[in-house]
């Protein structure tokens, strides 16, 4: 928001309201996102004693020590990322020229197309049907599975479509079509330059669900090389909480005293993940923020 | 208008014809191992075969190395000629990924510790998926064959109401545990100057309520949680038990009846019982909603007298501990003595072989090493020379290994064999473990000869299988009756509910088939004591 | 409010001409939507056959297409069941309540994030409040348990500083709905507003220079430029979340649900996931997944219909 004029005084009452709102959001998420971070790097006694509540206590930091030495780590980030990547930009090339014809209200039969799109949002085959597909295309065991199964969703072309529909003046489409523009030169040199927010919106949705998922790979991968970092920390995980298990039902003695060793560091070890899982994408999300800059479009269309 | 009808029939057609190619995969079987050529497979000794062949296998894995480095396999596939191609799944997404392959019609040639169900069993064995293994047994699995010699009641579990054994159980005969025991914390008995343990209920009662009144810690506060659990399951069996109720849900008394627990009279006195130990904050005000590891920080911080665990130093902390011993049944004043459950020591479903595995004599050779000393050796301890050795071969005294490069001696054991964590064919002999034990072993060894085998601990209902239609039965009823009990159970014992509504709360039960769960397994049980 | 405005006078913008004439004109739109159209057919309408098996009683190794026709049991047991009236309660209730406080707060608070000038305040508070949701339910539900504990929970201890007796939060029936919501509401809650602030960024500046003249206030503005401009924004996104009032999730219900607080805390997803643990009980989940599907969709299309006939927006 760009003023150059004085604010008045209401004006100063609703800022300085606004901020003390602001602050008391952020105070009240930041606390247990601390919370993680020293619970991470805190003795598990502490953590679950609650002595732990805002300062680590008993430094360690075995947790780390656990996710790291494992050979798979990196291999696992390193995989992420290339399915990230590359299946968010085949979501972009799928989603944004959909969401644009949707949004065309000359566009005949874009309410069937809709119709069609929306029944997939309730109804699906299940995992059995999708599993023999994916077999059946030979994508099992390849990236394929994981990126052209979600290669779209209806959700986000809805979403882009609204954006779209009601930012996208009709007068531009209509000088163009004077000018004897085609659909596709308005759609590359016009339409998108001005609708880099909803572009850095899709792109976060669908890179997020990208580096997030781990489903796919479960079902789909057989070969650990090709395993996602989630995979790969979810191995990690399941094998230090298998501890879970010895309450209650008798196992073989053996086991219940190596999951015993490892049910302390299990507790760590779920902390640790979440923040060698997660920060790389927390970290992007301010530059993806100067996107969001207002009065970018309009501007520029006048101009 | 026109124009939109077309688009549509052009769209059911085209969704139909996709519909059409995925469907037909399914009835795709891959047989190419059925026509091979017939190997010769030696009826004993090894190798068992001569020319190499080469088997599928379908296992849970846990993540910590890849079978086909593992040093046990790897002398396997020496020792037999047999080689094994491994499908596995990750063990945590092993249960989508089994029904996933019984889907796509192509199975693997074994299924190793891939847990499956009766009702898996009946039905791909119904349909041949799963071949017959009895005459295998007789041919060519002399150590298993052994085992159902000298325990007819393992044969009677294994084999489906069809007369077939479909898959070989996990054997463990010498973990008598049905649960994890409780322990008394040893500290608070000795400053209560207890010497010998509880035996009663209202004993029970008096010791709790001391811990709580005497200030059994020291530290000044009445801090201390003189009963901890996370959910009860880890301690329901054990007080059951002084109710004369064997288990928390089904199980046959000494007359060969079958009983529902949650209708029986003992079952609520139990919950009295609780009530009582919850008003006076004697049964930990957090068991519903704490997890683990909460209940183990608070045994750590010296609060807890009475827990369960596998051994007691594992939620107290420190050393393995021989002063922490191990909770000894009590008894009310409904039975002359307390009823005691005992681990059943058989569990099916752990190795199974499936229609389109060309070699299944070779295979049933294969497994049958595993339940024999030898093989139930390796593949629970390791190669020897790894992480142990024979002091005595003669008496097959062993002694451990330093671990090499230092580190988890069971980390490094799970990076050798298969079988950690997962439900794997095999039997536990004590031979196995000569020489290995440590005293506290032995102590909890005798802990529980004493306080339970010697008591007469017993199977509370045998492993077997239901029929069909009895499994479904079951499935259809337990969904709504296990939830009602378990909140009804919450409710009586934290008092939510009073225990004036026991007899509506009976009549709501047996509305929604708590009679009828009885009804069940009496019949299969009838069956299986016929057989 | 450009956008808005434009959407009452397309009509007369229409190019004349039929049909035929304005298909011809935008053939690319067809090449625009072919990729989404064949990824639906292929990968969403080609497993929809799987549907049958709510119908059947499917065993994997019978396939689809073998397995024996039971007609509409799987329902029957569902709606007969001792719990079917409370699992719908509960997540009703449940979904309406995350409607109520859930479905507004990303607005308030994207409204809220436009009035800061760009700077290191506002990127952090952006970017804190958006790291919450990416914490698992593992972590999420266990920091809910260990915050809520009678004996050490900082939550807990915090009431009781105001010499307040705290509820047992995880134990009573009463309080769960309550501690579910609001604790997803604070994992979400900042996620929720990136939409809204790329909406936003549409707001013409020159509305603002020439309300700044008319002497309107801050919060006129914010009420009468901001909103407006994401009002259909708004409006598609109600429409979407109706269109999933019986998809509450189970990940996180598991972990927090307890004997004691069972009875609201139970929904469909839940039953389903208990009832699939004791055998996988394909069959019946679709069932009751197809159950779920047709209440929704029925609700998207009457939200839709009212969306439609009050607002310009709607989803056709």
């Amino acid at each position: 928001m760009v003023t150059t004029f004085k604010e008045s005084k209401r004006d100063k009452l609703f800022l300085a309201l606004n901020y003390l709102y602001l602050t008391v959001a952020l105070v009240l998420v930041l606390y247990p996102l601390l919370y993680i971070v020293s619970a991470s790097i805190s003795s598990p006694q502490y953590v679950n004693t609650g002595e732990m509540w805002l300062f680590p206590k008993g430094f360690t930091l075995d947790g780390y020590k656990l996710v790291f030495d494992n050979p798979k780590i990196w291999n696992g980030y390193m995989n992420t990322v290339i399915y990230t990547v590359l299946g968010t930009l085949l979501n972009l090339v799928v989603t944004l020229p959909a969401a644009y014809a949707l949004s065309r209200s000359d566009f005949v039969g874009r309410n069937l197309f809709m119709g069609m799109f929306l029944v997939t949002m309730f109804f699906n085959g299940g995992l059995i049907p999708s599993y023999l597909l994916i077999k059946n295309l030979g994508l099992i065991n390849t990236m394929g599975a994981l990126i052209l199964p979600v290669a779209a969703s209806v959700w986000n072309i809805i979403v882009a479509r609204t954006f779209f529909h009601s930012t996208i003046p009709k007068e531009l489409q209509e000088a163009a079509h004077i000018d004897g523009s085609t659909n596709m030169n308005l759609f590359i040199r016009i339409v998108l330059p001005l609708s880099m927010p909803i572009i850095a919106v899709m792109a976060l949705f669908y890179g997020v669900s990208h580096w997030n998922s781990y489903f796919p790979a479960l079902i789909y991968l057989n070969d650990e090389s090709k395993y996602p970092l989630q995979m790969v920390l979810r191995q990690i995980l399941v094998l230090q909480e298998m501890s879970a298990e010895t309450t209650g039902a008798a196992i073989s003695g053996d086991i219940a005293e190596a999951m015993n060793n490892k049910a302390e560091i299990a507790s760590l070890v779920k902390y640790a993940v979440i923040i060698v899982s997660t920060l790389p994408i927390v970290i992007l999300y301010p530059f993806l923020q100067r996107y969001f800059v207002q009065g970018v479009m309009i501007g520029s269309v006048k101009g | 208008m026109q124009q939109k009808r077309k688009g549509f029939a052009l769209l059911v057609s085209a969704t139909m014809l996709v519909g059409l190619l995925a469907g037909c995969g399914s009835s795709d079987n891959n047989k190419e191992g059925g026509a091979s050529p017939s190997v010769e497979v030696s009826k004993e000794g090894f190798p068992i075969v001569n020319e190499k062949i080469s088997l599928t296998m379908m296992a849970p894995d846990v993540g910590l190395q890849n079978w086909n480095n593992m040093a046990v396999l790897q002398q396997m596939e020496e020792k037999t000629n047999i080689k094994m191609v491994y499908n596995n799944a990750p063990k945590d997404s092993f249960e989508t990924k089994k029904n996933l392959v019984f889907a796509s019609g192509e199975y693997p040639d074994v299924f190793y510790a891939a847990g499956l169900t009766p009702a898996e069993q009946m039905n791909y064995g119904e349909q041949g998926i799963l071949v017959p293994l009895e005459d295998l047994i007789e041919k060519h699995a002399p150590n298993f064959k052994k085992v159902l010699d000298e325990n007819p009641g393992v044969r009677k579990s294994i084999t489906a109401p069809d007369g077939h054994i479909y898959s070989l159980p996990v054997v463990e005969f010498n973990q008598p545990w049905y649960r994890n025991p409780m322990w008394y914390n040893g500290d608070f008995l000795k400053k209560l100057g207890y010497d010998k343990l509880p035996a009663t209920t209202e004993e029970l009662y008096t010791f709790l309520k001391r811990v709580k009144d005497e200030d059994a810690n020291g530290n000044g506060k009445a801090d201390e949680i003189p009963l901890s659990s996370v959910n009860l399951r880890d301690i329901r069996t054990w007080l059951l038990g002084a109710y004369g109720i064997y288990e928390e849900e089904i199980y046959v008394d000494d007359k060969d009846v079958v009983h529902y627990t949650p209708i029986e009279n003992g079952y609520k006195e139990y919950l009295t019982f609780l009530n009582r130990l919850w008003k006076e904050k004697l049964l930990d005000q957090e068991t519903f909603s704490q997890t683990a590891e909460q209940k183990k920080a608070k045994a750590q911080n010296n609060q807890v007298a009475l827990f369960s665990d596998w051994h007691a130093y594992m939620t107290l902390g420190g050393e393995q501990s021989m002063d922490d011993p191990m909770f000894a049944p009590v008894k009310s004043d409904m039975v002359d003595a307390p009823v005691i459950a005992k681990n059943r020591g058989v569990t099916t479903g752990a190795f199974s072989i499936s229609s389109s595995n060309a070699y299944p004599e070779a295979s049933m050779r294969w497994v049958d090493y595993l339940y024999g000393y030898e093989g139930a050796l390796l593949f629970n301890k390791g190669p020897e020379g790894t992480l142990w050795k024979y002091t005595d071969k003669a008496s097959l005294t062993k002694e451990y290994l330093p671990v090499p490069g230092g580190g988890d001696r069971e980390d490094y054991r799970a990076t050798l064999t298969p079988n950690y964590g997962i439900p794997a064919p095999t039997i536990s002999i004590p031979e196995t473990s000569k020489g290995l034990l440590t005293e506290f072993d032995s102590w909890v060894e005798n802990e529980s000869k004493t306080k339970l085998l010697d008591k007469g601990a017993r199977i509370p209902y045998p492993t077997l299988f239901l029929t069909a239609e009895e499994q479904a039965e079951v499935t259809t009823l337990t969904s709504d009756l296990t939830t009602y009990v378990r909140q009804m159970e919450a409710k009586f014992i934290t008092g939510a509910e009073p225990m004036a509504n026991w007899d509506s709360y009976i009549k709501t039960v047996n509305k929604m088939g708590g009679q009828r769960m009885a009804e069940i397994y009496q019949a299969a049980y009838d069956r299986w004591k016929e057989s | 409010m450009k956008g808005t405005g434009q959407q009452a006078v397309q009509p007369t913008l229409r190019p004349s001409g039929g049909i035929g004439k304005k298909i011809r004109q935008n053939w690319e739109l067809y090449l625009f939507i072919a990729p989404a159209f064949l990824y639906f057919a292929i990968f969403h309408y080609g497993p929809m056959y799987g549907i049958q098996i709510a119908f059947k009683n499917f065993i994997p190794s019978k396939g689809i297409f073998g397995s024996d026709w039971v007609g509409f049991q799987h329902f029957e047991r569902f709606f007969n069941s001792h719990y079917f009236w409370d699992l719908l309660w509960n997540t009703l209730s449940i979904s309406f309540l995350e409607l109520a406080i859930g479905f507004p707060l990303p607005i308030i608070l994207a409204l809220a994030f436009n009035e800061v000038r760009n700077g290191f305040f506002k990127k952090t508070v952006q970017t804190v409040t958006y790291a919450p949701h990416f914490i698992s339910m593992v972590v999420m539900a266990g920091m809910i348990i260990t915050f809520l504990s009678p004996s050490s929970g900082m939550i807990i201890r915090l009431i009781e500083m105001f010499g307040i007796n705290a509820p047992q939060f995880l134990n009573e029936p009463a309080w769960f709905k309550t501690v579910y919501v609001l604790s997803g509401v604070w994992q979400s809650a900042g996620w929720g507003t990136i939409i809204y602030l790329a909406a936003l960024s549409a707001v013409d500046p020159q509305l603002h220079e020439a309300a700044i003249v008319d002497g309107a206030s801050r919060f006129k503005r914010m009420l009468h430029i901001n909103l407006p401009t994401i009002v259909p924004t708004i409006t598609i996104l109600l429409i979407l979340n109706t269109g999933n009032i019986l998809g509450v999730g189970y990940e996180k219900i598991l972990l927090l649900q307890n004997s004691l607080n069972m009875e609201s805390s139970d929904v469909i997803s839940t039953f389903v996931y208990r009832s699939g643990l004791v055998s996988a009980q394909y069959s019946f989940s679709t069932a009751v997944g197809l159950f779920n599907s047709i209440v929704n969709a029925i609700m998207l299309i009457m939200v839709n219909q009212i969306a439609k006939r009050t607002s310009e927006t709607s989803l056709w």
